[in-house]
């Protein structure tokens, strides 16, 4: 069995209520005016996984530091443990109980230092004994599958290698309660749920009780309880169900052409609409499938949808309308101006032509060929380290390719002129503009490095903060910016000269849902009416889905490629159909279906996906056998792949086929 | 770089316009480091204030103790004539071994003994020996002190030859006498601070003009804003010359701000030359010394280790350039080796047309090594640039 599906997650028993670790009540935290966080009430219990979810800035961070005592606060109180968290001799007293991971991907690490140096250093701090350290990271390192890089500079390990050793560094004297900050923001969805399942396991077995907050909504799923965040205030608390209960409502999916005028349409009634590809996503606030029907047709009038679908909410869906319910209109201006440059659509935008790049020894991209046209949105796809940024950089002359061409509107971006460079825009991983200038200061900077003349400098100007919603930003610090809208200004800064084409290297990481989902908006615009060309990358899935075409990359390679649909197609016909199965031990059920030879089964959250060649067959086959070992079963039904089934079917695949990874499951 | 087949006007333009928005970035983001611009404020005000009056090199108000063993008329006049500015009597001992305890504890500096029978051994035309012990751990003070006690001394032994002489020839005018007739040049009033704050003042623009452009750029690569650039139509000379430009305005303005605040009206050091061929070739300096970090920049990582280096390269320059000792009296091959130093030159030139009022005509060698340094320097680091991206 490949150690990848380590099976785990939650504890089917739900926790003692009586044994509450942590208490907040009224919780204020002020920097200087600004309030942080606004009289929040929170109770965390023994042994539970306790989520805060919520966007950048909206206090989560604040109230985790004051939790282990490393944030003074201004109003409230906090008690861990029973002790009042109100004074540094109150603060030592319960920070040998826990372990915290700050945010960040390996913050809290020693980037100089080996991987082994590190987890030693942290349990020499703790104090922790010889004999069980030596016992502890054993089995820690094994767990992680780390072993092999036991002796590797932790600066060298990739993002999802860096938040497991995070992780072990965090957890190493065996706290009664990790603290762990955005632990997985920025992490491919393979190395996420390779996390999850590790937490789980180690929480589950030594007891332990966990706060983590994520801006991934589809990990809220796997915790007991949690709080929306949003604006410093609690939104919503409760176990996922409830939080579900809150706004009952469904999403439709369907297609009508043409798309824009659709959405336009739906747009009159409802406020949650998105394109994906061809498709349309409406959140609708009913439950019943033929009711959510018929009032789609009647707003789309004389454009008649086709594949209609009604599925249930996801928690992010019901996030947004939460959030959209409680802040009435402060929604950003979806007008995009008319201003906008509308390009040619003939022609390739972008061309890869066999692209390698080395780093010494390490080949980072291999042989990558793969062409975009003009009004073509592209997503690349892939784990950490894949060399999806290697690429963008040589495909926008940052770095010159070892061998291979790489094409920018037909020209070698190695040869790229001054000319050429105008017409391509650039949004690199890190937020890259000048957090000490103003918003109007960067952008004027920009224009000005494009050589706009002050008539369209004022132009772009405006349209920028039109399409970007920053009007009120304007003369405010960068710095000071939440980071969606930041996000939205690096995109201003990057078509401020209207380019052609378009970078973007995971533009909406730790980018809240509905700033993700605006900026989708943006870019379905630019490609769709000014026939701009975009190059993205992304870990949301959910984002892929609004792609016109894919490739997913492993190890410097592309390994799929094509439309999301055609990617689906490509693994329903070599694994199978889908099969979402709900059971009371989902961890037990992963453990058996993996013996009985249904291979690729994950887990999502606290369902189990299967692929089922035969279906009908194959979900007798796997109930009776579940049932046979005491797990009961509580639904099954077919459900069509998402890219995230894609993703981690393709990876999981490779993983295993890697021989390097087979000597260690065999180890 | 612009191949436009169309005016070559427009490209220039545009060159120039690019230049001048990055320029103007560089401003901005310094006027917005409220602490850096405090730091660069003091160091070109009450800094050059206090370092032209607190240093001084000058022997001055150096204790003295004094072990009679006389207490006679001659040896009273000697003691007499180590007066102030220079020294400062600190008393009497009874016993020699008090005034050692004394300079081990370091409560005074010279200790003079003159022995018994001082008045006896000089009227019985015997010669006679005096103790100065000087306490040198403070090299300098301490060796100047023993040449001013040396000089006393001998003026004491010299004037009394002379009366004794006198006395027996009648006419003192008969004595070969050779007497040394000082004409002070340029510093009439052989007033320190003048040096002093001249030579703080150009180790301030030696440290910013080193610090200030290689921190902006290594800010830029740890921030990844290089990047945004390298993918614009910016060429990197463009981004390399623009903080260079920025930061020489800012180093200029610093300048003429201690010249007017602190040299002229506080220590009233004349401006003897040009003013506005200063300050031209202080910009040249300032070039020359951000070529330098700039190479420094593209080296390293991060603000943390420009840092490093600027400590590992300004400091020898600041201490073998000739503002902290003088440069003729260093060995050799340190002198051969500090022709790299752009201070060197800079020091001539700035003394040069503060002090004594020269122009180009005398410094013309200095200036000419000087520009030769930078553009090499520039060129080095505009190299660099260019290469640690690919």
């Amino acid at each position: 069995m490949q150690q990848y599906d380590r099976p785990s997650i939650r504890s089917v028993l739900s926790p003692q209520p009586s044994d509450t670790i942590v208490n907040v009540s009224g919780f204020v935290k002020r920097y200087k005016k600004d309030v942080a966080v606004d009289g929040v009430d929170l109770e965390i219990r023994k042994g539970e996984i306790y989520g805060l979810i919520g966007p950048d800035g909206s206090g989560k961070s604040s109230l985790m530091k004051a939790i282990v005592g490393v944030l003074t606060y201004e109003g409230g109180s906090i008690d861990v443990f029973g002790t009042r968290v109100d004074s540094e001799r109150a603060a030592e007293q319960i920070k040998p109980k826990i372990g915290f991971l700050p945010q960040g991907l390996g913050l809290n690490l020693y980037p100089e230092l080996s991987v082994e140096e590190n987890i030693d250093f942290f349990a020499h701090l703790r104090l922790v004994p010889d004999e069980d350290l030596a016992e502890r990271k054993a089995r820690l390192l094994a767990m992680t599958r780390l072993e092999r890089f036991r002796d590797r500079p932790m600066k060298n390990l990739s993002g999802g290698m860096k938040q497991k050793l995070g992780l072990i560094c965090a957890l190493i004297h065996e706290p009664d309660l990790a603290v762990l900050d955005e632990p997985t923001t920025g992490v491919d969805p393979v190395s996420r749920r390779d996390f999850w399942s590790i937490l789980a396991e180690l929480l589950e077995e030594k007891g332990m009780t966990a706060l983590i907050s994520t801006a991934y909504m589809d990990e809220a799923e796997r915790f007991h309880r949690l709080s929306f965040f949003s604006g410093g205030k609690v939104l919503a608390s409760g176990v996922p169900a409830e939080i579900r209960a809150l706004v009952p409502g469904s999403i439709v999916t369907c297609e009508a052409h043409p798309q824009l005028t659709a959405i336009a349409r739906l747009k009159t009634r409802f406020r949650q609409v998105e394109s994906l590809g061809s498709l349309l996503r409406v959140f609708i606030d009913t439950t019943d499938e033929s009711e959510a029907q018929s009032q789609i047709e009647a707003l789309l009038g004389d454009l008649i949808p086709s594949s209609f679908r009604v599925e249930e909410a996801g928690l992010e869906d019901v996030f947004v309308a939460l959030r959209l319910q409680k802040s009435e209109s402060k929604e950003v201006s979806d007008v995009i101006a008319d201003s906008a440059t509308v390009h040619d659509r003939d022609g390739l935008a972008i061309e890869a032509e066999g692209l390698i790049r080395d780093f010494g020894s390490f080949r980072a991209v291999d042989h990558v060929s793969f062409r975009v046209k003009q009004g073509e949105v592209f997503g690349l796809l892939g784990a950490n380290g894949a060399g999806k940024t290697t690429l963008i950089k040589m495909l926008n002359g940052i770095l010159s390719p070892t061998g291979g061409a790489g094409l920018v509107a037909g020209v070698d971006m190695r040869m790229a002129t001054g000319s050429i460079k105008e017409r391509i825009g650039y949004m690199s991983q890190a937020f890259s503009l000048y957090l000490d200038l103003t918003v109007e200061e960067n952008i004027r900077l920009f224009a000005g490095i494009y050589g706009l003349d002050k008539r369209s400098m004022s132009q772009r100007f405006e349209w920028i903060v039109t399409m970007a919603g920053l009007s009120g930003y304007e003369s405010s610090l960068t710095d000071s910016l939440p980071m969606g809208v930041r996000q939205r200004l690096a995109l201003g800064c990057a078509l401020v000269h209207s380019p052609r084409v378009l970078f973007l290297d995971e533009p909406t990481s730790g980018v809240d849902p509905i700033g993700r989902r605006h900026f989708w908006e943006i870019l379905t615009r630019l490609a769709r009416e000014g026939n701009v060309a975009i190059l993205i990358t992304t870990h949301y899935m959910s984002e892929a889905e609004h792609c016109d075409n894919l490739a997913l990359m492993y190890a410097g390679r592309i390994v799929a490629e094509g439309s999301p649909e055609a990617m689906k197609r490509q693994v329903e016909e070599v694994g199978g159909r889908l099969v979402e199965v709900v059971v009371d031990q989902p961890r037990r059920a992963l453990m058996h279906l993996l013996q009985a030879g249904f291979h690729g089964t994950a887990l999502f959250g606290t369902t189990l996906h299967v692929f089922c060649r035969d279906p009908l067959r194959d979900k007798a086959r796997a109930c009776e056998g579940l049932e046979g070992r005491g797990v009961r079963v509580i639904s099954v039904k077919e459900r069509p792949l998402s890219l995230e089934d894609v993703f981690v079917y393709r990876v999981m695949a490779l993983e295993r086929a890697e021989p390097s990874t087979k000597q260690e499951a065999a180890a | 770089m612009n191949r436009n087949d169309g005016s070559s006007i427009e490209a220039v333009r545009l060159w120039v316009l690019r230049l001048f928005v990055m320029t103007r970035k560089e401003l901005l983001q310094l006027g917005r480091d409220v602490p850096l611009l405090l730091f660069l404020l003091y160091s070109f005000s009450l800094s050059v204030y206090i370092s032209g009056a607190g240093i001084a090199m000058q022997l001055n108000n150096a204790s003295l103790l004094v072990h009679d063993g006389d207490h006679s008329e001659s040896s009273r006049e000697l003691i007499h004539r180590f007066h102030e500015p220079y020294f400062r009597f600190d008393g009497e001992v009874g016993d020699p071994k008090e005034g050692l305890t004394r300079l081990d504890q370091g409560t005074a500096m010279v200790l003079l003994d003159i022995p018994p029978r001082f008045r006896e051994s000089i009227q019985g035309k015997e010669p006679v020996t005096v103790q100065l012990q000087v306490d040198t751990t403070n090299a300098p003070q301490g060796l100047s002190a023993a040449a001013y006690a040396a000089r006393i001394v001998g003026g004491f032994s010299f004037d009394l030859a002379l009366s004794r002489l006198g006395a027996a020839l009648g006419d003192d005018m008969r004595m070969p006498v050779v007497d040394s007739a000082h004409r002070v040049w340029f510093n009439q009033d052989q007033d320190e601070t003048w040096f002093q704050s001249i030579s703080h003042i150009l180790r301030m623009i030696t440290l910013f003009a080193f610090l200030l452009p290689a921190a902006a750029l290594v800010r830029e690569k740890e921030h990844g804003t290089v990047e945004q650039l390298l993918v614009s139509p910016v060429t990197p000379l463009q981004i390399m010359l623009s903080k260079v430009l920025a930061m020489t305005l800012v180093i200029l303005a610093a300048t003429a701000l201690a010249t007017a605040t602190v040299l002229k009206p506080v220590f009233g050091v004349p401006i003897k030359g040009s003013a506005p061929l200063f300050f031209l070739l202080t910009a040249f300096y300032s070039f020359t010394v951000a070529g330098l970090g700039l190479f420094a920049a593209t080296v390293t990582k991060n603000q943390a280790q420009v840092g490093m280096v600027a400590l590992l390269v300004i400091s020898p320059m600041l201490l073998l350039s000739g503002i902290t000792t003088p440069f003729e009296a260093m060995p050799p091959w340190v002198q051969t080796l500090m022709a790299l130093s752009p201070l060197r030159y800079y020091i001539d030139i700035t003394y040069g047309i503060l002090l004594k009022g020269s122009g180009l005509e005398l410094l013309w060698d200095s200036i000419l090594a000087m520009v030769l340094l930078g553009g090499t320097l520039f060129g080095l680091g505009l190299w660099r640039f260019r290469r640690q991206f690919q």
